[in-house]
């Protein structure tokens, strides 16, 4: 039977049902791990022995009729800056290639808990982009390449879960932003992201790269996979005195019409196909919608914001490579000077920028509480070619919103669904974003545009 | 294409070697090398990029430096534009102090 692409949802019936067992789909996927994975350099490493131990325990509670939940004996997968035991955690980075823990993250327990079966450590830019990476070719994997087209990018930093849920590797997969890196290869390899609220998943066991703005979250087929597994991984952790003390359930936010704002310019000076994917997205969703043109975010220095938190979050995260000269060993010749600046950084404009950050975080909040969500292209144009660097890849392409780094900067959540495909045949994605906490109001609008179109169903040509 | 104006800049070129997601979500006109390329670093940023290469003396080459004098450059312009963002003394920090006391 071909497991590839079914939902989380249809490979649960099939495991209720006795159709099949927890070991036989995991053996599936770590085989398709194991064959398509390198094609696409999305997967360090195959957690084979884990995954069968995992399998068998979970067809022993399920044939006893003990059954965890909708993700008891599903596949998965992670981006390896989630430590778990017995394996590396390489965090994408030659200086940590052997490097290993002791235990686990702790969405990696809670996944465990809700008995998910982990089949790969996943790839990912080297130390998830926070020394500046230009290129795909950052990470000692070699390039995550979308399996649309492989000559293209897979998108980062979490391009190994953004390839291996396109290819139908695993069927959902973890993997973190702290400012594009769920939704931009979830655009870049037409699956479904959802970046939660900071402090809704907790970073125990994560590499960090900036405390203050890392997120975790699922790359999956649909909104409601995404909403399936937030429901697992969201919730207070004693071990993240950030995380907070509300969990996820998906309730469906039912209303005649959602108040959406498009922000101005978001489909202006972007590639046509993008643009006119993200109009015909709006126009399947026309009678739900209520929107709302050219609105303009508060006029603050997100950017500025942003650049200095992560600078001083990251060089301090990373000061053993820096004080080493480690980074020297790292795939991307920016990534190896790429750190340094950020030594010059004062501990007063650091200060300075966690304290702009709180009328921030209020300034958008009342900007955002005007709308249900906001609406955006994911991505200005489709992935990256593989062998330029980003400023080379689509040259000419300055314009569009900028959504994804001021919400980024004050955590709020957003989601990316596929749209649609532009040039060479890649994928687009169509974004929401909406005020913290507000996931549920994401997961519906996106159910709602899925259950009205289909390209969350297509399959790529390298499937396998 | 829109000229960037000194702010959208300063912004850009501050974040481009930290987030480069960043720099193209920023996108407002020209590529920020251009401009980076042709602007002379601040004295101030020549002086920090000297005293990271004091501090690891071996380890850089000239054009090592170079790119580090122009990063710290951007970033030292995007600082003007946290201060023009008005504070009172009592806005804190976004995070909270906690103080411990262990089991007795």
């Amino acid at each position: 039977m071909d497991f590839a692409f079914l939902s989380i949802a249809e490979l649960g019936t099939l495991l209720r049902r006795k159709k099949s067992s927890a070991t036989e789909l995991a053996t599936y996927f770590l085989d398709r791990l194991e064959r398509v994975g390198p094609q696409l350099n999305a997967v360090v490493t195959v957690t084979r022995e884990r995954a069968l131990a995992e399998a068998a325990q979970a067809d022993r509670e399920i044939t006893a009729g003990k059954w965890r939940g909708p993700l008891h004996g599903i596949p998965y997968g992670v981006k390896d800056l989630l430590a778990t035991k017995d394996y590396p955690t390489t965090w994408g980075a030659e200086p940590y290639r052997q490097q290993k823990f002791d235990s686990d993250a702790t969405v990696v327990e809670r996944l465990g808990a809700a008995g998910a079966v982990l089949c790969a450590k996943l790839a990912m830019v080297e130390l998830a982009g926070g020394m500046g990476y230009n290129q795909a070719n950052a990470s000692f994997t070699g390039p995550g390449k979308t399996p649309w087209n492989t000559a293209y990018w897979s998108g980062g930093s979490s391009s190994g879960p953004g390839a291996a849920v396109a290819a139908g590797l695993v069927p959902f997969a973890i993997g973190s932003e702290t400012s594009g890196s769920i939704l931009t290869p979830s655009a870049y390899c037409g699956i479904t992201g959802l970046r939660p609220t900071y402090g809704l998943v907790s970073r125990h066991g994560a590499m960090a790269l900036a405390w203050t703005m890392d997120k975790l979250g699922p790359l999956a087929r649909s909104a409601d996979d995404c909403a399936a597994v937030l429901a697992v991984i969201a919730g207070k952790d004693p071990k993240d005195p950030s995380s907070v003390a509300r969990g996820f359930r998906m309730m469906a936010v039912a209303q005649p019409k959602y108040r959406v704002g498009i922000p101005k310019n978001a489909d202006t000076g972007i590639q046509p196909e993008v643009a006119a994917n993200f109009r015909a997205a709006l126009k399947v969703l026309a009678d739900k919608l209520e929107i709302v043109e050219d609105v303009e975010l508060p006029d603050l220095p997100y950017g500025a914001v942003a650049g200095m938190i992560i600078a001083a979050e990251g060089a301090s995260a990373f000061d053993d490579l820096l004080k080493d000269g480690r980074l020297s060993q790292l795939t991307a010749p920016e990534d190896r000077t790429g750190g340094y600046p950020a030594l010059a950084v004062t501990a007063p404009d650091y200060l300075r920028a966690l304290r702009v950050r709180r009328p921030m975080q209020r300034a958008l909040d009342d900007f955002l509480k005007k709308f249900d969500a906001l609406a955006v292209p994911t991505r200005t144009t489709v992935a990256n070619p593989i062998d330029k660097s980003f400023r080379d890849g689509w040259p000419g392409i300055t314009g569009g919103a900028n959504v994804i780094g001021p919400t980024n900067v004050v955590g709020v959540p957003g989601i990316s669904v596929p749209n649609g495909f532009g040039v060479q045949n890649l994928p687009t994605g169509l974004s929401f974003t909406a005020r913290a906490f507000d996931e549920a109001k994401l997961v519906t609008l996106a159910r709602l545009y899925q259950s009205r179109s289909d390209w969350h169903t297509r399959k790529p040509p390298l499937a396998g | 294409m829109m000229a960037l104006s000194r702010r959208e800049f300063a912004e850009q070129l501050a974040l481009m070697a930290a987030a480069p997601w960043f720099i193209e979500d920023l996108k407002a006109g020209p590529a920020p090398q251009q401009p980076q390329q042709a602007a002379e670093p601040s004295a101030l940023a020549k002086a920090l990029a000297e005293a990271i290469r004091l501090r690891y003396p071996d380890r850089f080459s000239a054009e090592d430096l170079a790119t580090i004098t122009r990063s710290i450059d951007g970033r030292l312009r995007a600082v003007e534009r946290l201060y023009q963002t008005a504070l009172t003394n009592g806005d804190e920090p976004d995070f909270v102090y906690s103080v411990y006391r262990g089991d007795d």
